[in-house]
């Protein structure tokens, strides 16, 4: 056979040969070599920073203004209000998304005027607004529609058909009313990003599924979500990372358990202020972080079937087949 | 093109019954009466009538846009007809008559009456987030509710008869084009339906691929599934095809056994595609 012939013929001596240079990267690491060297000589050397101020102790028996006791329930606050302003973002953002993509024109046209309206309403005005809200109404419940108005009609005056209520002020302030401003804008944003997930999916997959009898929660569910997700999550972990930032915005409505009101505010009573803006970032760059890694994982888990990686590996283990069959790591041999 | 009983030569026959001499009804897996569909303006099918028998596989030819893939997407209420009536195993498809009156039948019942009928699409379709062992899984489990140890021997025993039991573990895009398809087959049959829709199963695969695929649909109709095959594969018409009819603009220009209508076609446009094809 000609394999024969070709595996008897000697094989040639490996290529030895000079790389090319690269003068140019050479200069540039310079460069930046030196730029690294005067950014930490000014992080070490310049008095300024304050470091034991914010990472020892700021006060007289108190600790470094990072790990002082409000501050940490501002963190507290900052990342559970992430956490909610996001479920509540992600989870009417899909159904938003799939009203979005409903045949019905009403649902449809509802989701559109929603997205239209969050979206195009800045988050710091949404948030001072959500804040001031309870001066439209002393109790907010559940009840009749114009039970004022029906009532008179009837000629009963202060009708009230209100089932349950509670005081306005205290549902919307603070933290629920920030809650709100940051879930509320994030759905309008989540919807769009579901929406362009859920129509990558390829149409044959929905039909090829509803062909097998599923419903159409079902299909949704368990086959065009999954493979949406692959689209969905990389600007998710975006949104996310951006939220983290964007809780700061209600330090404006006001809320008080939130890490950049907490820091303003030592940074008011002390006069100190460039140390504590470093400390901000410091704590935003250890969230973002962690954040950023989790969403590798995320993505990992949803890329199954997809990735280049795993499609390599298979192809490795092909070749390795066809080679001869030295399989070392699955012991797979077709 | 008679309607005589079909001749004896043809060895399988497996559920049909045999001729008798009175005409009682006989049992039909499949009825089209006069189908009419129409996209928009475009009408694309212009009164389709067709007969299956159960056991028996029926071959659909034609040129593209004839509506033959059209047709079958109506079978499963893929496609919702604009005239006339499907009848699958005796239920009317898409619709329930009580008084006179057509009611359109729920989502839920649609999938119900789909859960009977197996459908094998030209791109495969695979899900491509599921291993091969999921994918045939899925339906029986999530829409049937079965026990997942039982589902889960009886898929592995459909992958084996599709020569696929190595690759249970694998994702879909890890496996060739003729091996998604084989998949695709055993992912349908898993409902164990009662009949089966084969959407040019064979049209997106390489020439050499073609071969396992058809194999497989042989194996299938020799158990005396009932078939439906949309298909540009002659040779397979002619071996494994009971009945085939060939489709043009809407219509079924001719039927009958297919050695008839491809070796002694009647109609200038069925002649002039079979010497295109052929």
């Amino acid at each position: 056979m000609s394999e024969q012939s070709t595996t008897e013929r000697a094989r040639p001596e490996a290529i030895k040969a000079v790389p090319v240079r690269h003068p140019v990267r050479w200069v540039s690491i310079a460069v930046i070599a030196v730029l690294v060297a005067m950014f930490v000589h000014l992080l070490l050397t310049n008095d300024n920073f304050r470091w034991s101020y914010i990472f020892v102790s700021y006060e007289e028996g108190k600790r470094g203004v990072m790990f002082t006791g409000p501050v940490l329930e501002g963190l507290r606050g900052t990342i559970l209000l992430t956490i909610t302003s996001m479920a509540i973002g992600i989870g009417l953002g899909t159904v938003l998304a799939v009203m979005r993509l409903s045949p019905n024109r009403i649902l449809s046209s509802v989701a559109f005027v929603y997205t239209w309206f969050f979206r195009a309403v800045p988050r710091l005005i949404l948030a001072i607004l959500f804040g001031n809200l309870n001066i439209l109404w002393s109790r907010i419940g559940f009840g009749l529609p114009f039970d004022e108005q029906i009532g008179k009609l009837f000629g009963i005056d202060n009708f009230n058909g209100q089932f349950y209520s509670i005081r306005a002020v205290d549902l919307l302030a603070g933290f629920v009313a920030g809650m709100l401003a940051l879930g509320l804008s994030e759905a309008a944003y989540m919807a769009e990003i579901v929406r362009a997930g859920l129509q990558s999916v390829d149409s044959g997959q929905s039909e090829a599924a509803v062909a097998l009898g599923m419903s159409r929660f079902q299909v949704l569910r368990r086959i065009v979500l999954p493979q949406a997700m692959r689209v969905i999550v990389p600007p998710t972990g975006n949104e996310t990372i951006a939220m983290v930032k964007d809780t700061s915005l209600v330090a404006f409505v006001p809320v008080a358990g939130e890490l950049w009101f907490q820091l303003n505010n030592i940074s008011a009573r002390t006069f100190v202020v460039f140390p504590v803006l470093v400390a901000a970032v410091i704590w935003y760059l250890i969230i973002c972080t962690i954040l950023m890694i989790g969403q590798y994982y995320v993505e990992r888990h949803y890329g199954k079937g997809y990735g280049a990686s795993a499609r390599a590996k298979q192809r490795l283990r092909n070749i390795q087949v066809e080679q001869g069959g030295k399989i070392t790591t699955t012991g797979e041999t077709p | 093109m008679t309607d005589t009983p079909e001749p004896d030569e043809i060895v399988e026959e497996p559920v049909a019954e045999a001729p008798e001499p009175e005409p009682e009804p006989e049992p039909e897996m499949v009825r089209a009466d006069n189908v009419h569909k129409s996209f928009g303006s475009l009408e694309v099918l212009k009164g389709i009538d067709l007969v299956v028998k159960p056991g028996e596989v029926c071959c659909v030819l034609g040129p593209s846009g004839s509506g033959k893939s059209t047709f079958l997407r109506c079978i499963n209420h893929l496609e919702k007809i604009n005239a006339g009536r499907i009848f699958v195993d005796g239920d009317l498809v898409g619709y329930r008559e009580r008084g006179g009156k057509l009611h359109e039948l729920s989502e839920k019942d649609v999938a119900r009456q789909r859960r009977s009928i197996g459908m094998v699409f030209q791109r495969f379709n695979l899900f491509p987030h599921m291993t091969v062992l999921d994918n045939v899984m899925e339906a029986p489990c999530r829409v049937k509710r079965e026990s997942k140890s039982e589902v889960r021997e009886r898929a592995t025993a459909l992958l084996d008869r599709v020569g696929l039991s190595s690759k249970i573990g694998n994702y879909p895009g890890q496996l060739s084009g003729g091996q998604q398809q084989r998949v695709a087959i055993a992912r349908a049959l898993a409902m164990r339906p009662k009949l089966m829709l084969f959407d040019e199963p064979t049209s997106a695969l390489d020439p050499e691929l073609v071969g396992e695929v058809l194999d497989v649909m042989k194996g299938l109709a020799q158990d005396g599934m009932t078939m439906i095959v949309v298909t540009h594969e002659i040779g397979f018409a002619r071996e494994v095809g009971d009945n085939l009819i060939f489709m043009d603009g809407g219509v079924v220009v001719e039927q009958g056994a297919p050695r008839d209508v491809i070796g002694n076609p009647q109609h200038e446009r069925t002649k002039a595609f079979l010497s295109k094809v052929l």
